[in-house]
């Protein structure tokens, strides 16, 4: 009887525990609608930069003066600009780069910000707070004007694109980390393994990591979404890549503001493509935030 | 199901057949399941139970402080001195919450507002139902703190609640309860965030002000120790029902529900012989999202019977064929159960007549007892 | 309270010291020619040689760095390379123009999402909540170009209510004294009631497309906090006394609601000077977000290190008045 009873009540027992933060996580995801929304977006989104050399009716560069400024037709989706280029074909293809440069300098910024992070937070005393003021000192300069003033030190160029917004938000990172670092090692089971003897390092890497991280994904996802926005904004003060003829978003809306009367779909379009892109991120975040927090109250 | 029965004149509160449900997220959750009890002026009453048990929510109910939207009366009447709160326009238990009936709460770290100095919380306490000017009301509060014990009450009134310590909030919390006089206090938890030493104090002064001003009091504990001394009359509640009640000492004389024999013999005692052994409550505590069926507390009783899956039995007199006296020093002894614990069962704290083994759980209910059974079976 | 006051006063010098050397870095250590990078391809020898002169090049670094610090206290920020005039006075006279688009931009995100975020909490999970929530998805995610963008187009192009260029017809108040280059206050002044309203007409599209995302977090932080607080035990306490419910909404849920939003609020000014940069581009507003714009086409780098100097004080400054302002209302940190 013992056999039967145990693997019986092992089984009911089982099925009322839950199954680890991960996959409970993700279904609450997707039961979690705005996620969905947004989850869909990106798909677009990442879609559209995939597949621009298949889908893309024309090239990127490919167009004539004759057919410049015309409005959205049966032959071009989404109308022509300037320089007759399909404008359709050059949002598929700047998608590209701003998935590019938008998830490389986030991962730049989190590479950079959280190795400081966890230094500071790991280490603590005299490092972290010297780690801080000189994260302080980049804080201090405001918003764009920190990737502003990178850029105008560095001269323009992609991969001083993407350092110009890794610096600016890797603060964000290193104070997210350090802050986690800095409460998990006031949590009662770190105190635990540090009074059995576990070493500092295996201590950062097994205990208190780990559960730093979920804190770090979620905003990583929402600062992509500011990040392809700054993208943008740059491409739109004329900072963004260097070559005139890239079909960067927020380029393309340079242009488009001398002849917004004639032509509306020079910004309507790149506009509609950066908003779709940013909501999709951030109803990620969102939704990432409201289901990986075990405790979160709506 | 208990019977409801017409209301005592007389009596201050009368709860009868209160049903209260929470919709959440995870579901629909069965709070209170129709409880009746009342209450005397002047009268003592503790409500005790596991966290979960519905004796918070009982008292929150009655002053309709439920957390909105999620928390619903379905069902049921309070009447308060004739008047049925549950009915009542907001306006006029607005008026009743603080002047008649006055709360306190479990954390008194958490209950008073951090910005507001505690003159602040006090006068506007007082201004709510009377018309007193601040400076009269001013001093009706150093009165107050001075009552409950609080030195220099003149220059405390101008600090802020984080300036004090636990025990001391919570004496502040007590004054402006008590500062209109009301004729119910309910008290929910009021120590159990305090230090031992301090808990002492905080219950004493409690007991000192109600009975000086013949406040009825209704104490909500899960500690049978704390409403020993401090009550006439004991219910005890488990999943949204009344099991038991009695007057403080029967109960503690005579425990006849299987759960307050649990709980009785899972508390050490100074006065037990050494070496006998503490009987923990076997299994977790009930899912409150399943509607109930059958008596709650089945799944974890030693004592229970095949009629206890099936049905929930009703609150009744122990002694069969009593009158039912609801309040007072002579209220009845009742229990809900089907197979009540005898007087020697209750003293061990398990079964001991011949014959009888727990009955087996049906399709689609666990058992907690035999779980824990099993596992020791595997272990041994 | 001044303890408080003292400290944070002296945990913002370092951070000044360090930006001081990071801007000192910016201009003394340009990657590659220094010569070639800030006066162009074509610059003569004898430029070059006064700029090494000018800029004490050949001198230790230290040095440099010193002298550096030193004209900085004097409020000497540099001078443009294209006008020779120095970047401080530039600035100064810009900068009015930022300040006052940056107010309107402010005062519009607080007087709007303030309001919105209580509604929203008041009627959680309802319909309003919905839509309230969906404004702030959008505020968050349309950048301030492409509003404005938007904004021109709907309201100037097509429907032609509002201007879009400017902060004031040029034509109109080519007369209109300048005083202190704020157009609210000047027109004021000037007893030029019609040159007013005409300010105020040009400040409305730029305000809402910078006060965008302001808007949006103010209005999502304020309903968080407002539902935060409304759970609280001492909410709880206040209808337990038998408050009237304005009262416990007022006294008790907002005056502890207030200090996140006020946090929030200052940590918009930092969004507001950057997003400043963008609108002023747009609606070819003067202000010193256009300026260092330009500048950055110019190579014209001292300027770009001056006015991001500048700005970094200002936003040091203002974060400091925050903090002091949140202690003020916190007394928790006020009497700690």
């Amino acid at each position: 009887m013992s056999s039967a009873v145990n693997a019986g009540v092992s089984a009911v027992l089982e099925s009322r525990v839950s199954h680890g933060l991960w996959s409970d996580a993700f279904r609450r995801l997707m039961r979690n609608r705005p996620a969905i929304v947004g989850l869909v977006c990106i798909v677009v989104f990442v879609g559209a930069a995939i597949l621009a050399p298949i889908i893309a009716p024309y090239g990127p560069l490919e167009g004539t003066l004759a057919a410049r400024l015309q409005a959205p037709s049966w032959q071009h989706l989404m109308g022509t600009d300037l320089q007759g280029r399909d404008v359709f074909t050059r949002i598929l293809y700047g998608a590209q780069i701003s998935l590019q440069v938008g998830v490389i300098s986030v991962l730049m910024a989190l590479l950079m910000g959280g190795f400081v992070g966890a230094l500071a937070g790991g280490i603590g005393g005299r490092v972290d707070a010297v780690l801080m003021r000189a994260t302080d000192v980049l804080l201090a300069i405001p918003g764009i004007l920190l990737a502003i003033g990178i850029i105008a030190w560095l001269d323009r160029g992609m991969t001083q694109l993407m350092l110009a917004i890794a610096i600016t938000y890797s603060p964000i990172f290193a104070r997210l980390l350090r802050g986690s670092l800095l409460a998990l090692r006031e949590t009662d089971y770190v105190i635990a393994s540090r009074s059995v003897g576990a070493s500092r390092g295996r201590l950062l890497l097994r205990h208190m990591l780990p559960n730093a991280l979920t804190p770090l994904i979620v905003q990583a996802t929402l600062v992509l979404a500011t990040a392809i926005i700054d993208i943008a904004g740059l491409g739109f003060l004329g900072l963004g890549p260097p070559d005139p003829r890239t079909p960067e978003w927020g380029t393309m809306l340079t242009d488009a503001r001398r002849f917004l009367q004639q032509a509306p779909h020079l910004v309507l379009f790149p506009g509609a493509a950066i908003v779709i892109s940013a909501i999709g991120f951030n109803l990620l975040g969102d939704g990432l935030r409201e289901s990986l927090d075990p405790k979160m109250k709506r | 199901m208990t019977t409801v029965r017409p209301e005592t004149p007389g009596t201050l509160l009368a709860v009868r057949g209160l049903l209260v449900r929470f919709r959440t997220h995870d579901g629909l959750i069965h709070a209170v399941n129709g409880i009746s009890f009342e209450l005397d002026r002047g009268e003592r009453l503790g409500l005790v139970g596991e966290s979960g048990c519905g004796k918070s929510v009982t008292n929150l109910a009655i002053i309709r402080l439920l957390p909105k939207p999620a928390g619903r009366i379905e069902g049921g009447s309070v009447l308060f001195d004739g008047e049925d709160l549950v009915t009542m326009p907001e306006s006029d238990i607005r008026e009743i919450r603080g002047r008649d009936i006055a709360m306190i709460f479990q954390d008194p770290m958490t209950s008073l507002n951090p910005v507001l100095t505690v003159e602040e919380q006090m006068i506007e306490t007082i201004q709510a139902h009377r018309t007193q000017s601040k400076t009269e009301a001013r001093a009706r509060a150093v009165e107050l703190l001075g009552m409950v014990g609080i030195p220099q009450p003149e220059k405390r009134l101008r600090a802020y609640p984080h300036q004090f310590s636990g025990g001391m909030r919570q004496r502040v919390m007590i004054a402006m309860a008590l500062a209109l006089e009301p004729k119910l206090l309910i008290a929910d938890e009021p120590t159990t965030a305090l230090d031992v030493t301090i808990q002492a104090q905080v219950l004493e002064l409690i007991s000192t002000l109600t009975t000086g001003a013949g406040t009825s009091l209704i104490l909500i504990t899960h500690d049978l120790g704390v409403v020993a001394g401090m009550t006439d009359r004991i219910n005890v509640m488990y999943a949204g029902f009344i099991v038991e009640t009695a007057t403080t000492g029967e109960l503690f004389d005579r425990p006849s529900h299987p759960y307050t024999v649990g709980l009785l013999h899972s508390m050490p005692r100074v006065d037990e012989l050494e070496g006998e052994p503490l009987i923990p409550i076997e299994g977790r505590p009930p899912d409150m999202r399943r509607a109930p069926r059958g008596c709650p507390f089945a799944p974890r009783c030693a004592w229970r019977v095949e009629s206890c899956w099936g049905t929930n039995p009703a609150l009744t007199s122990l002694v069969e064929g009593a009158p039912v006296i609801l309040t007072g020093p002579a209220a009845t002894h009742q229990i809900a159960c089907h197979n009540p614990p005898t007087p020697d069962e209750a003293e061990l704290g398990r079964p001991t007549r011949a014959g009888h083994t727990p009955a087996p759980a049906p399709e689609g209910e666990i058992d907690e007892l035999a779980s824990l059974a099993a596992i020791a079976d595997g272990a041994a | 309270m001044l303890k408080y006051t003292v400290r944070r006063l002296l945990a913002a010098i370092p951070v000044l010291i360090g930006l001081s050397m990071v801007l000192f870095a910016f201009v003394h250590l340009l990657p590659g020619d220094p010569c070639r990078a800030i006066l162009g391809q074509h610059a003569t020898p004898e430029a070059c040689a006064r700029l090494r002169e000018n800029l004490g090049l050949d001198l230790p670094l230290w040095q440099q760095y010193l002298s550096y610090v030193g004209d900085l206290l004097r409020g000497d920020f540099g001078s443009s390379i294209i006008n020779n005039k120095p970047v401080l006075t530039e600035f100064a006279s810009r900068f009015p123009g930022t300040v006052e688009l940056s107010i309107a931009a402010l005062l519009f995100a607080v007087g709007v999402g303030i309001p919105l975020g209580r509604l929203a909490a008041r009627h959680a999970q309802g319909w309003t909540d919905g839509i309230v929530t969906v404004i702030s998805l959008f505020g968050i995610s349309i950048p301030v170009f492409v509003l404005g963008l938007v904004l021109v187009y709907v309201f100037a192009v097509q429907l032609q209510w509002l201007p879009t260029q400017g902060r004031i017809d040029a034509r109109a108040a080519a007369d209109l004294k300048i005083v202190t280059n704020f157009m609210l206050v000047d027109t004021l002044l000037a007893g030029r009631l019609d040159l007013f309203v005409d300010a105020v007409r040009h400040l409305i599209l730029p305000a809402i497309a910078l006060g965008s995302i302001p808007l949006a977090i103010i209005a999502r932080i304020t309903r968080a906090a407002v539902l935060d607080v409304s759970n609280e035990d001492y909410v709880r306490t206040a209808r337990a006394k038998g408050l009237k419910e304005r009262r416990v909404d007022d006294r008790h849920v907002m005056r502890n609601a207030w200090l996140p939003v006020i946090t929030v609020i200052g940590l918009q000014v930092g969004g507001l000077l950057g997003g400043a940069v963008l609108t002023e581009t747009v609606f070819s507003w003067t202000g010193v977000g256009r300026w260092v714009v330009d500048a950055i086409g110019n190579r014209d780098y001292f300027v770009v290190q001056g006015a991001v100097m500048i700005f970094a004080l200002i936003f040091l400054v203002v974060n400091l008045l925050v903090d002091i302002g949140y202690a003020y209302l916190n007394p928790r940190i006020r009497y700690s």
